[in-house]
């Protein structure tokens, strides 16, 4: 009886593996790359990648129903349960795929330099620094730090795979825990899909343990920091190259980029305190302005009563007006104040 | 204890069968789907510099608020999570409640942005986008809403230029940056951010976006595909989904020195909630925000922690402090359906008491 039923799921999934590269093959045709492309890399690329969970995930069902149908593959179930999930997820496939395949700007950086490693690795210096001398003293020295930045990249990077590797095999051991529980309460587990989901809540869960931990924390900083020095050191190769090659450097582009940022900011900045001064030469006027109406409404109402007694007083009224208007404060102010005032 | 592994083979076989159907009939439903549209809600460009524009978003009836309401978003992603779709727009539901809503959208930065640093975007770009709707409106100040990154921005700004600002609301805004349970904050703490600026220049949203992803990996690159299969024949569905991951993924690069400031002084110094905090040699001081606060945060945000958020009371010198729990996360507090009905009329009460 098992062995027909797993000769049947062996059918089974050779036409399911068929039936999704159909689909695949369709999707891509039809839509070209419908989740966005790179022009670094081809549709048909691009395209796998943004469904490799998809396909992990059928890998997976297939092999937990071809699990199902030979219960008696493994000695117990928490075996069985690995290797349901190391198995047709690739040991943790999903972590791979979310830090091994996210495009060269980010996770996709490894592999490459791995790759570019093992190639060059023949005609690389090796770890051990040795003394550089003669013309070539300069590209030797270059040579050897981008051979040590590129090893000390590989090993914190095998850190931090290590950490997610951790972190899938505590995922495990809380998904037995999980599901042992739940069939103790007896509310077992009964589709493919409620075990997946309750994997990647268990996966997730621990991931977030060893995420918040301090290892993690010093294992993501020293692989960033690793992966800048390798960059930076290749970028300088770049640029050595450009200069040779009389072409503009990224470096040269940025500095031009910094000094028109900061004559932004210096033009800006100048207007910015032309209009204050501006501002505040125009309140000083206005303020002078009303002062001055208010002293000579208050010089017009006392030379009222000395109309009436005009013989007499108007030489001493003439003095004291002349007397209060040497007292006005800024000169500059009074002089630009002055036809306003006689105006009105 | 029985087997917790026992599946019934032909219910397995039966599982498979119906996820191969759905794959199949979704090819249907996938082809010639071409982008799927932001809600559009029309708008008017009022002020424009550089990349960034300033718009004023029109409603179906005339504002009934004294006061306009300028929204200041994060510079990582795009506004128009608050504009997604007709049925699930911020925008939209704070107009239809009587709000004059204008928004700022940065603009994807490029490399002639590289040098651009917070006091650029602090005191330039954000200044002059505030004196463009309060010359507008002839108002000496007028209300800022300010979301995750954009929240954070709001409440530097409401702090250098007081005079300016008249109700401050936070939506999803850290501002504590070191609580425990911040796992971006606790990867970032060992990273050579002066080694990561000067090598990337300005930093790719590809990588910003896979640092997001990897916070939740499973659940964000895998899963989230899996259930996709579930609703490849729900043609709604199916665009709502494609519409997020529109928004999710069509990104801005963050120009790299205010990238370099807002990390080093933010995330590793923490500095806005130990008072250290500068923006153009000016010190940047919580307690003298005397303006009315309103702060939305999310209870289950993974990205901006509830505490990262509450710690604004701690902080923050009004006595005209609310703050509001939304059960949900940091992107559900915008397009939730529960977001829609209680988020918009929650900001509009707390402005109009205040208008």
């Amino acid at each position: 009886m098992a062995e027909q039923a797993g000769e049947f799921f062996g059918n089974w999934q050779a036409l399911a593996r068929e039936s999704w590269d159909a689909w695949l093959r369709k999707a891509q045709s039809a839509a070209g790359a419908p989740f966005g492309s790179s022009p670094a890399a081809g549709a048909d690329d691009v395209f796998a990648r943004s469904m490799s969970g998809l396909k992990a995930y059928m890998d997976w069902m297939q092999g937990a129903a071809a699990g199902a149908a030979s219960p008696a593959s493994a000695p117990d179930w928490s075996q069985s349960l690995r290797q349901m999930f190391e198995g047709a997820m690739g040991g943790g496939q999903p972590f791979a795929q979310a830090f091994g395949h996210a495009g060269p700007a980010a996770g996709g950086f490894a592999p490459a330099w791995q790759a570019m490693w093992e190639a060059a690795r023949p005609g690389m210096p090796g770890a051990e620094p040795v003394a550089a001398f003669g013309h070539a003293r300069e590209q030797q020295l270059q040579q050897q730090a981008l051979a040590a930045a590129m090893m000390e990249y590989l090993e914190t990077h095998a850190r931090y795979q290590a950490l997610i590797e951790r972190a899938h095999a505590q995922g495990m051991e809380r998904m037995q825990e999980k599901l042992a529980q739940l069939t103790a309460a007896g509310h077992p587990v009964e589709t493919m899909k409620a075990m997946y989901d309750a994997w990647v809540d268990a996966a997730e869960d621990a991931y977030a343990e060893v995420a918040l931990s301090d290892e993690f924390r010093e294992v993501f900083g020293a692989m960033s920091n690793a992966q800048m020095r390798l960059r930076q050191l290749q970028q300088q190769q770049v640029e050595q190259w450009c200069r040779e090659q009389g072409m503009p450097t990224r470096s040269e582009v940025a500095s031009l980029g910094q000094r028109l940022q900061e004559v932004r900011r210096e033009l800006r900045a100048s207007r910015a305190e032309k209009a204050k001064a501006s501002d505040g030469t125009s309140s000083a006027l206005q303020a002078e302005v009303a002062a001055l109406k208010r002293r000579i409404d208050a010089l017009e109402g006392e030379r009222q009563p000395a109309v009436a007694t005009k013989a007499a007083k108007s030489p001493k009224a003439t003095k004291t007006t002349s007397a209060k208007r040497r007292a006005a404060p800024a000169k500059t102010v009074a002089r630009a104040a002055g036809p306003r005032t006689s105006k009105k | 204890m029985s087997d917790p592994l026992h599946f019934d083979p032909i219910q397995a076989m039966q599982e498979m069968a119906v996820f191969q159907r759905k794959l199949a009939a979704g090819m249907t439903q996938l082809r010639g789907v071409g982008e799927p549209e932001y809600a559009n809600t029309p708008r008017e460009l009022v002020y424009r510099e550089d990349k960034l524009t300033v718009w004023h978003m029109r409603g179906e009836r005339e504002p009934t608020a004294k006061t306009p309401v300028l929204i200041v978003y994060a510079l990582v992603n795009t506004v128009w999570m608050t504009d997604l779709q007709p049925d699930r727009s911020l925008v939209r539901n704070l107009l239809a409640q009587g709000e004059d809503v204008y928004l700022i959208d940065w603009g994807y930065p490029d490399g002639a942005d590289r040098w651009l640093t917070l006091d650029d975007y602090l005191n330039g770009y954000l200044d002059r986008c505030v004196d463009a709707v309060r010359t507008r409106h002839g108002l000496d100040a007028i209300n800022l809403l300010g979301i995750c990154q954009g929240g954070a921005f709001s409440l530097c700004y409401t702090a250098l230029h007081p005079e300016k600002v008249r109700n401050l609301v936070t939506m999803v805004t850290p501002v504590d940056f070191r609580t425990p349970d911040n796992m971006l904050s606790h990867w970032v703490q060992g990273v050579d951010v002066d080694l990561f600026v000067d090598t990337m220049g300005n930093i790719p949203a590809a990588l910003m976006n896979w640092v997001y992803l990897t916070l939740k990996p499973v659940r964000l690159l895998q899963q989230k595909y899996v259930n996709l299969v579930d609703i490849l024949d729900k043609p709604v569905e199916l665009e709502n989904f494609l519409r997020m991951e529109r928004w999710i993924f069509d990104s801005p690069d963050q120009a790299g020195e205010a990238f370099r400031q807002f990390i080093k002084d933010f995330y590793q110094g923490n500095k806005l909630v130990r008072g250290t905090l500068e923006i153009g040699g000016q010190p940047v001081d919580l307690g003298l925000i005397t303006q009315p606060v309103l702060n939305i945060y999310a209870e289950q945000d993974h990205l901006v922690p509830p505490d990262a958020s509450r710690a604004l009371a701690r902080h923050i010198g009004t006595t005209d402090y609310t703050e509001l729990a939304f059960r949900g996360g940091h992107i559900g507090i915008y397009v939730s359906g529960r977001a829609q009905r209680e988020v918009p009329p929650a900001i509009h009460q707390w402005l109009r008491e205040r208008d």
